[in-house]
């Protein structure tokens, strides 16, 4: 009787000491590599505050579209946006459309990217941030489009596309 | 955490963001099964759900274009689809090679009154 209950008393710590050692092998690894990620936050809209201009300004019925940036390892990776300056949609236009535009940092992870809208560089319709910290930044950019002089946009849809690039350093 | 992480925090819960991956970041030229001719494998991963066609290009440091050959130019990749695509180059072509960009291309019918057209660009070096 001794002995068959020490035999199994045995077979019980052997298989414990299984069990714990299965339980201590079962790894998770994982890997942060370099990577931008570019997310459409908010998709932006057009509002005709005069017969003559379309505008995403909140002021003019529009919504400012906003793209996020995620980079995940910092100085790898530069911003560059552009807004529009021509219509990917519109019905057929006689006279030429001003263009304007704007964008800027709205809002950011981490304390020291609010440092990206003074060192933005500006060209064209074009937009230039280093991404020299790793976290997530999100960009507004506002839009204008001016008819002609005097004259009304003709009735019908409205397109125009950002460009969000994320290029690496 | 800042007040700026809380903001960060909060938009990410309560935003669906969609998003446009590439990695990696610095790809490698690699001899193909091709005599002459150099491999770069790439991975890419959709997360917009408003936009499933990614034109592939391939640039030098001047941002000229470099040819090169791919299963498919235009990538078609579902909502939430991870691709890995093969560029394949001349081997003379290999030491100018600088970017490889994907752009995405969205149907007419998916863009909104401003449409976001996302591009992101992988560096040789």
């Amino acid at each position: 009787m001794f002995k068959q209950t020490l035999t199994l008393g045995a077979i019980s710590v052997v298989c414990s000491v299984a069990a714990i050692a299965q339980a201590n092998n079962t790894p998770i690894t994982g890997n942060v590599s370099s990577k931008c990620s570019i997310f459409t936050d908010t998709i932006g809209v057009y509002g005709n505050p005069t017969p003559d201009e379309l505008s995403t300004k909140t002021a003019d019925g529009g919504i400012d579209p906003v793209i996020r940036y995620d980079v995940t390892v910092a100085d790898k990776y530069k911003a560059k946006i552009s807004w529009p300056n021509s219509f990917s949609t519109s019905p057929s236009l006689s006279d030429a459309v001003n263009w304007d535009g704007e964008t800027t940092v709205k809002s950011h992870s981490v304390t020291g990217m609010s440092a990206y809208e003074a060192a933005k560089v500006e060209y064209e319709n074009v937009t230039e941030f280093d991404l020299t910290l790793a976290g997530s930044t999100w960009f507004s950019v506002e839009s204008e489009a001016t008819y002609g002089v005097g004259k009304s946009l003709p009735g019908g849809e409205y397109k125009a596309n950002v460009v969000a690039e994320c290029i690496a350093d | 955490m800042t007040k700026y992480g809380y903001a960060a925090a909060l938009t990410l819960f309560f935003n669906s963001a969609a998003a446009h991956e590439l990695t990696p970041t610095y790809p490698e030229v690699k001899p193909s099964y091709i005599d002459g001719v150099s491999i770069i494998n790439m991975k890419m991963w959709n997360r917009r759900n408003d936009a499933k066609y990614y034109e592939i290009n391939v640039y030098d440091k001047e941002w000229n274009d470099i040819p090169f050959a791919s299963t498919e130019k235009i990538l078609k990749i579902d909502y939430l689809e991870h691709k890995n695509f093969h560029i394949y180059l001349r081997d003379e072509d290999t030491a100018m090679v600088t970017y490889i960009c994907t752009t995405s291309k969205q149907l007419k019918q998916d863009v909104q009154s401003t449409g976001i057209k996302s591009r992101i660009c992988s560096r040789v070096k």
